[in-house]
């Protein structure tokens, strides 16, 4: 079995169905068994007039990251896909609508502008669609079956997924997206004859596997948060963090549970505090600019020791700043944002599987430290959607993980009472003879103010004991080498790591003897096994998506010698090839 | 001019829609419009009703899409096969970018084949006027006029020369290209209007002219074109150097001339590929068309070169003949090379021979088919040079009282749709010259329409392909049969679904357009404007439509009816229904009757 | 002619020799090559060793692909012009982009030529003029071991040979259009045919094709005056006619090819035609003719390019050839009657 690796975009006007075709595209190839990993752009603008992509990559190989070159374009809109030309690789495909409405200047056309030996497909899309469905408006779908006529996926695989999607519109709705899928297919097995592939022929015995779904990093948040038992959520909508919203509204009530839009992000985090303070699994999502209005009720949390889920999704900022591109900046705020010593968990996943597993971790950590735990994703996490076996939480994984104050204490309850982990037992309000007075301000035991010196020493020092401690329960780093001495080693976290694990395989592929380390625990974090890992390495090298370098500033301390930063703040995912690159020119000259 | 009126329409075109509100208008703007925006009847010698007609047989309606052309032609079986087609090339459909002219004509001859075997067509005839005519000519032309002066009440009659009626129809053209029964049919349905028909009657031999004036109120010569033209070319007298149209016509009275294996045919028209397509039916094998330019400048259909050519003609172009050679009989042809010089004022191109570049083709016959002329016919009056008759093209007047002249007889050789369109004009006008009232008029009928249910899947329907014998081999037993198969059913249906029905009119109303463009964007080309201005011209009509792209400057939003391909999409998509349809037809009327 | 634009048709020959010459001469033209086929120029006279296995499709490529962007040409593959308007000079095409050019030159070269009466068996007949059309052979050959020749040009002859190469049963039917673009007459077509018999091929002596039908997808059933047979595929061979088809209705004067001067230019003000699909008057022939070759149509080319740029160069004469086909020695002149 030939090896596949080909990234596909779809490029259109929104409007064009660009993102729908990019969906069913994903489905079919998962579908056929491969791997799958896609993420889709679309216009920054809330009334939607723009451009719409999807980058999908399909292999046969489990896929980490998304590639910079695009083997496959598929343009609804030559307008819109001109940008994408530079990203094609050199023999790429390139699908396109050869009959538009009106004549073109010389290079205003798509075909123009690619390099000679781009294989170009042209097509009457909105021709074939019209003459079978009598609207041009399934010529997506009619693209989508030019290109699959081409690159060998079988017709059936296509029109399961699209019945998936469409059998709830109605039969018209659906037969009408079928016969446009049809005519693009037809009309690429005739007129493409001597260019068809059959690259893409489905994978054999891939029913015999584990069912897969097509799942986004949001979404895998959304379910894990339901299936953690979550009870109430509270939120107010921003990109990219919306569709979490969106997805518990319409889950969460059926479980009994409730979905409340509040009237801003403070008052969301405040709503949250107070859910679990009463003992309900609680949460909400975010993404830097609200991030930063919680920061103040977050650290209420810290202080007053009580628990919340607060998912941040990153976007490009600072301020308003980019809100359709990915950047992992808000790593500093996460971490240090905030009055005073305020400790908290801080975990960032780095794929849609960890999306799902890290959210249902969080709330037991938030439960039994008693604090708020920062969940990190980004833009690029969030939206792209991977193919992966149906995540599951085992019953321990969401059990309940409060530490109860004993029977024996009854009526002599200290709420923040010393203990040598710093955690306190912590009662609901509601135990009889478990009363106590939770405050922001600083306390004593029990819970009233105090604000003595030898105090505040004492309770800022239990509670980053408290903090220090959770790392027995927080994930460590993963390393992925040979082991032994490394000539490069790169560490990195969140969405980028796949670029990096990718990049790391190739480098190894070729001789080179370099290692990656992933890193999933922010805050508090594996200091030692960093360290370790550091000493290892002729080179350290940490790829992040930010122009700080905010998690080498974090961890950079613990390196003998300078960490090699490479810091993008492009609004791009990392592709793995500029990571391969640096990789290259650190490794000593004659090394491979 | 318009005079609206509101009245019970109950004879035409559907069943389903009885009562309409219908205005006829003969503003000459709408007469403008018409010719812009239904180009295929516009540019029908015969203004024939062609979206009508192909509606009528999407329907189902044989009959009526049959009788919508016998209105304006009374032989709507023949010109199904043999029309030479001027709407074809100004069909819409036919436009770049839109694809293929839809196949008008062979959806003719599928009205004519579908049509019920006993179908009769009821004639809206005028009172009797106890006048008389004689027509001379029973070719399409005489056909056309004896059939309306007997319409408007004449006592008809229609002198042939030859023995059977149909005139080059009958002798002109070969079987393989028009059965003679279904001439027969159409010719017997003109007859019976009481049309008085004597064959084997050579006027100026059997009965001089001034004979026929004295005892008839008119008479109309229409005896076609029958001199052949020749080459003038030394050895054109050569035993084996045939003419053309005697060629023909022996062939098609059964006396098949001997021609040998190799046969040139000198010639540019459909003749000389009715002679070469004959030919090879003869049994020749080598058959060349020889012509001075080359394909482009051929004056026959792109079907028709395909066909000869797939029965084996040969084109050799860029020569043309100085001498016939042989000693007893033809044995070769000398050429001289020609070059393309430019353009002819009249936008034909020009091409000379080269001096020096002789050659020599051998050859075992000539068949020489370069045209023919009207033959003289002795009567008084004023001659053109070769003794012809001449005759006003408008009036079809002689310089003769009472005599008229019209057909090839007076224009030279045209079409058949042409002759026909002519015949009916001379009928009308010797109709008001006797009688000093018009008979009937034009006019535009604008009517309300329901929705179009044209769908937009089928603008992309393919043409459909008259089938024809094949391989060509079949197509030379004996006897001929018709080339031309004739459509199935099925595909006829799918090929008028292909008509864009440009009789349909999609106007947006102003008053109540919001400027949302949802019309615009799911307009299939640029056919919806956003306008600053609307110029018209003298008559009134849309002359132009000034674009502007400055928002603040758009005054309307404008349905282009000339580039519009009335696809419907802008009517569904409306929100606020600001689109109306209306259908609007250019119709003949009968003045005294209000009737089409 | 500063900073005009010359748009060349074709990627053949022709084309590519017109547009360096161009290059060479003109540096401050702009020029960009319009090429139907999705791939770069290649010799197509290579395409039966390729289809036998001999060489790879890399060794057809005549230069690399960088080449042009380092001349500064513009390069477009698998785009097809499907008008020219010259009144206000402009090239459509297929995808409806539209090409401004000051200076034109068509070399679209020949394609297949099929004679109408035998389009009727299009379908089932399949022909070597591209490298699609070779890839397609090589599909195909996979699947079948027999092959029927209709026509017979000197193309068929190469093809035959490579065929019988790899072991396939090969018929050869020749017509009257044997050994194109070679005139011979029916005795020497005769004796060549023989030859062609003796090295492994079986001559089927019969006039007429009557009808071809496929049996099923690698089976095709054979009807002739004088028997039937069944073979695997049927390659159709008539030579070629110039490729200009979408000209038809442009007013350009075309008889088989594009007629042009000596100088190779059309009636049109700086638009010219070279190689197969330019059908050259001259004065000193008194007569038309059409070069056949890859050798030739460089030479037009690169002639069409310099007139274009204000040279004054006549195509020459073409000689009389004394051509050897199969050890028979054949006189031929290069106007070909197709």
């Amino acid at each position: 079995m030939a090896r596949v690796d080909l990234t596909i975009e779809v490029c259109g006007m929104a409007g064009d169905g660009t993102i729908a075709a990019g969906g069913l595209l994903n489905e079919a190839m998962s579908a056929g068994g491969f791997s799958v990993l896609g993420f889709d752009s679309y216009p920054a603008e809330i009334r939607g007039f723009g451009r719409c992509v999807t980058r999908s990559r399909i292999g046969t190989e489990r896929i980490f990251a998304l590639e910079d070159k695009t083997n496959v374009l598929i343009s609804l809109d030559d307008v819109q896909s001109r940008s994408r030309v530079p990203y094609l690789a050199r023999d790429a495909a390139v699908f396109f609508d050869s009959n538009p409405p009106v004549y073109v200047e010389e290079e205003m056309s798509l075909a123009a502008r690619v390099e000679p030996e781009t294989t170009l497909f042209g097509f009457p899309m909105a021709d074939l669609a019209a003459a079978a469905a009598g609207t041009t408006r399934g010529r997506n779908l009619t693209a989508l079956g030019g290109f699959a006529a081409t690159f060998g996926v079988p017709r059936d695989l296509f029109v399961e997924v699209i019945t998936k999607k469409f059998k709830a519109k109605g039969n018209k709705v659906l037969d009408a997206n079928i016969k446009s899928f049809d005519a693009g297919y037809a009309y690429g097995l005739e007129h493409f004859r001597d260019r068809l592939r059959d690259t893409l022929k489905p994978l054999p015995g891939i029913k015999k596997g584990p069912e897969k779904v097509m799942l986004s990093g949001n979404l895998a948040i959304g379910r894990g948060a339901i299936d953690a038992g979550l009870k109430l959520y509270f939120g107010y909508p921003i990109t990219p963090a919306t569709p979490i919203m969106e997805y518990l509204a319409a889950k969460l009530p059926e479980r009994g549970g409730r979905v409340v839009q509040m009237e801003d992000e403070i008052s969301s985090i405040g709503a949250v505090l107070g859910g679990f303070y009463a003992g309900a699994r609680s949460m909400t999502a975010t993404s830097g600019p609200g991030f930063a209005l919680m920061t103040e009720l977050i650290t209420h949390g810290v202080m007053a020791e009580i628990p919340a889920v607060i998912l941040n999704a990153q976007r490009g900022g600072p301020s308003t700043g980019l809100p359709t591109k990915t950047e992992q900046s808000d790593l500093h705020a996460a971490v240090f944002g905030g009055p005073g010593d305020s400790p908290r968990i801080v975990i960032a996943p780095s794929d849609v599987e960890e999306c799902y597993r890290y959210t249902v971790l969080s709330f037991q950590l938030a439960e039994k430290y008693q604090t708020p735990v920062i969940v990190l994703t980004d833009f690029y996490l969030d939206n792209r959607v991977e193919n992966l076996p149906i995540p599951q939480a085992t019953e321990r994984e969401i059990a309940d993980a409060n530490e109860y104050p004993d029977e024996s204490v009854q009526g002599a309850y200290k709420r923040y009472l010393m203990t040598d982990s710093g955690i306190s037992p912590r009662s609901i309000p509601g135990m009889e003879g478990f009363t106590f007075s939770a405050t922001g301000l600083e306390h004593v035991e029990k819970g009233t103010p105090n604000y003595t010196e030898e105090n505040h020493m004492n309770m800022t020092e239990k509670r980053h004991r408290k903090i220090a401690g959770a790392l027995e329960d927080l994930p460590a780093p993963v390393e992925y080498s040979r082991g032994g001495p490394l000539d490069v080693g790169v560490i990195g976290w969140g969405s980028t790591f796949g670029a990096i694990l990718e990049a790391v395989n190739i480098a190894n592929e070729r001789g080179l003897n370099v290692g990656a380390l992933k890193i999933t625990s922010i805050f508090p974090f594996h200091g030692g096994v960093i360290r370790a890992f550091m000493n290892r390495c002729s080179e350290v090298l940490i790829p992040e998506l930010n122009y700080e370098g905010q998690l080498a500033n974090l961890i950079d301390h613990l390196h003998r010698k300078d960490v090699v930063r490479l810091s993008r703040a492009t609004g791009s995912p990392i592709p793995p090839s500029l990571i391969l690159k640096e990789i290259e020119t650190l490794v000593p000259a004659g090394a491979s | 001019m318009r005079e609206k009126s509101s009245y019970l329409d109950k004879t035409l075109n559907s069943e389903r829609e009885v009562i309409r509100n219908v205005v006829y208008s003969t503003d000459p703007a709408d007469f403008s419009y018409m010719a812009a925006n239904v180009p295929c009847q516009a540019a029908c010698p015969a203004w024939t009703n062609v979206p009508a007609y192909i509606r009528c047989l999407y329907e189902g309606r044989f009959d009526r899409s049959y009788e919508i052309n016998r209105i304006v032609n009374v032989l709507p079986g023949v010109l199904g096969r043999i029309c030479s087609r001027p709407c074809e090339t100004k069909c819409r459909h036919g436009e770049r970018e839109l694809g293929q002219p839809v196949n008008i004509c062979h959806i003719k001859r599928a009205a004519s084949d579908f049509k019920e075997p006993g179908h009769v067509y009821l004639e809206q005839l005028f009172a009797p006027l106890g006048k008389s005519v004689t027509v001379v000519g029973a070719g399409p032309a005489g056909l056309a006029a004896a059939h309306d002066l007997a319409v408007f009440g004449f006592d008809v009659e229609l002198l042939e020369a030859l023995e059977t009626p149909g005139g080059m129809l009958a002798y002109g053209i070969p079987e393989f290209r028009l059965p003679r029964d279904v001439l027969k049919a159409e010719i017997d349905s003109i007859l019976r209007l009481g049309v008085t028909l004597r064959t084997g009657v050579k006027v100026g031999e059997d009965v001089a002219v001034d004979e026929l004036l004295k005892s008839r109120h008119a008479v109309l010569l229409a005896a076609g074109c029958y001199a052949a033209r020749q080459l003038d070319v030394p050895g054109e007298d050569l035993p084996g150097v045939l003419s053309g149209l005697r060629f023909v016509m022996d062939v098609n009275s059964g006396r098949a001339p001997m021609l040998g294996k190799r046969v040139l045919v000198l010639g540019a028209g459909f003749t000389a590929f009715d002679c070469a397509r004959l030919a090879l039916r003869l049994g020749a094998d080598d058959v060349a068309i020889c012509i001075r330019g080359t394909e482009e400048d051929l004056r026959v259909t792109q079907d028709e070169i395909h066909e000869a050519k797939r029965e084996g003609v040969h084109i050799r172009s860029l020569m043309v003949s100085t001498r016939i050679v042989g000693r007893d009989r033809v044995e070769g042809v000398e050429f001289l090379r020609t070059r393309i010089e430019g353009t002819r004022p009249d936008g034909r191109r020009k091409v000379v021979p080269v001096d020096g570049s002789d050659f020599c083709v051998p050859t075992d016959s000539v068949i020489v088919a370069v045209g023919q002329g009207p033959e003289p016919i002795p009567a008084p009056g004023e001659k053109d040079k070769r003794n012809v008759l001449k005759g006003d093209p408008t009036t079809f007047r002689t310089s003769v009282p009472n005599l008229y002249v019209a057909g090839d007889f007076m224009t030279g050789p045209t079409t058949v749709i042409e002759s026909i369109a002519g015949g009916r004009r001379a009928a009308e006008r010797i109709a008001e010259d006797l009688t000093g009232r018009k008979f009937r008029e034009w006019a535009v009928r604008i009517h309300d329409t329901g929705v179009n249910d044209r769908q937009r899947e089928w603008d992309f329907i393919p043409r459909q392909e008259m089938p024809t014998v094949l391989p060509a081999i079949e197509r030379f037993q004996s006897p001929q049969p018709e080339v031309e198969i004739g459509y199935s059913p099925e595909p006829a249906h799918e090929e008028s679904k292909r008509c864009y029905l440009c009789y349909l009119h999609y106007e947006i109303d102003i008053d109540a357009c919001i400027y949302c463009r949802y019309c615009i964007d799911v307009a299939p080309r640029d056919c919806i404007k956003l306008v600053r201005e609307v110029v018209l011209d003298e008559s009134g009509a849309v002359k132009r439509l000034v674009e502007t792209t400055a928002w603040e400057e758009v005054n309307a939003v404008v349905i282009d009816n000339e580039r519009c391909i009335r696809c419907g999409a802008c009517l569904r998509v409306c929100p606020v229904d600001c689109i109306s349809v209306s259908k609007v037809e250019l119709v003949q009327r009968a003045l005294e009757t209000g009737r089409e | 002619m500063a900073k005009d634009h010359v748009v060349i048709i074709g990627n053949g020959p022709a084309a590519n020799e017109a547009a360096i010459a161009l290059r060479e001469r003109a540096p401050e033209l702009r020029v960009t090559i319009v090429g139907r086929e999705h791939v770069r120029q290649y010799k197509p006279h290579f395409l039966p060793a390729l289809i036998a296995g001999k060489i790879t499709e890399h060794d057809l490529f005549v230069r690399p692909i960088e080449s042009y962007s380092q001349a500064g040409i513009k390069l477009r593959l698998g785009q097809e012009v499907v008008d020219v308007d010259f009144d206000t000079r402009r090239v459509i095409l297929a995808h409806k982009e539209v090409l401004r050019f000051d200076g034109l030159i068509i070399a679209t070269g020949g394609k297949p030529r099929i004679p109408e009466p035998f389009l009727v068996f299009q379908d089932v007949m399949m022909t070597l003029k591209t490298l699609a059309d070779a890839r397609v052979w090589i599909e195909k050959l996979a699947r079948v071991d027999s092959v029927l020749i209709v026509g017979g040009d000197l193309t068929s002859v190469a093809f035959a040979k490579a065929l019988v190469s790899m072991g396939k049963t090969v018929k050869l039917m020749v017509d009257e259009h044997g050994f194109w673009p070679l005139h011979l007459g029916d005795e020497t077509r005769q004796e060549v045919a023989q030859r062609l018999a003796s090295s492994g091929m079986e001559l089927v002596a019969c006039r007429k094709l009557k009808g071809l039908a496929r049996v099923s997808a690698d089976e095709i059933r054979v009807e002739t005056d004088c028997g039937r047979y069944t073979v695997g595929a049927v390659g159709a061979f008539f030579g070629l006619v110039p490729d200009v088809k979408f000209l038809a209705r442009s007013g350009l004067y075309i008889e088989r090819g594009i007629i042009v001067d000596e100088s190779l230019m059309t009636h049109y003000d700086g638009v010219y035609a070279a190689g197969d699909c330019a059908q050259v008057y001259h004065p000193a022939l008194r007569d038309y003719w059409v070069s056949i070759g890859y050798r030739n149509a460089e030479n037009l080319g690169r002639i069409a390019a310099l007139n274009l740029i204000g040279g004054k160069v006549c195509a020459e004469t073409p000689p009389e050839s004394i051509f050897h086909v199969e050890g028979v020695k054949v006189p031929t002149s290069w106007w070909a009657e197709i």
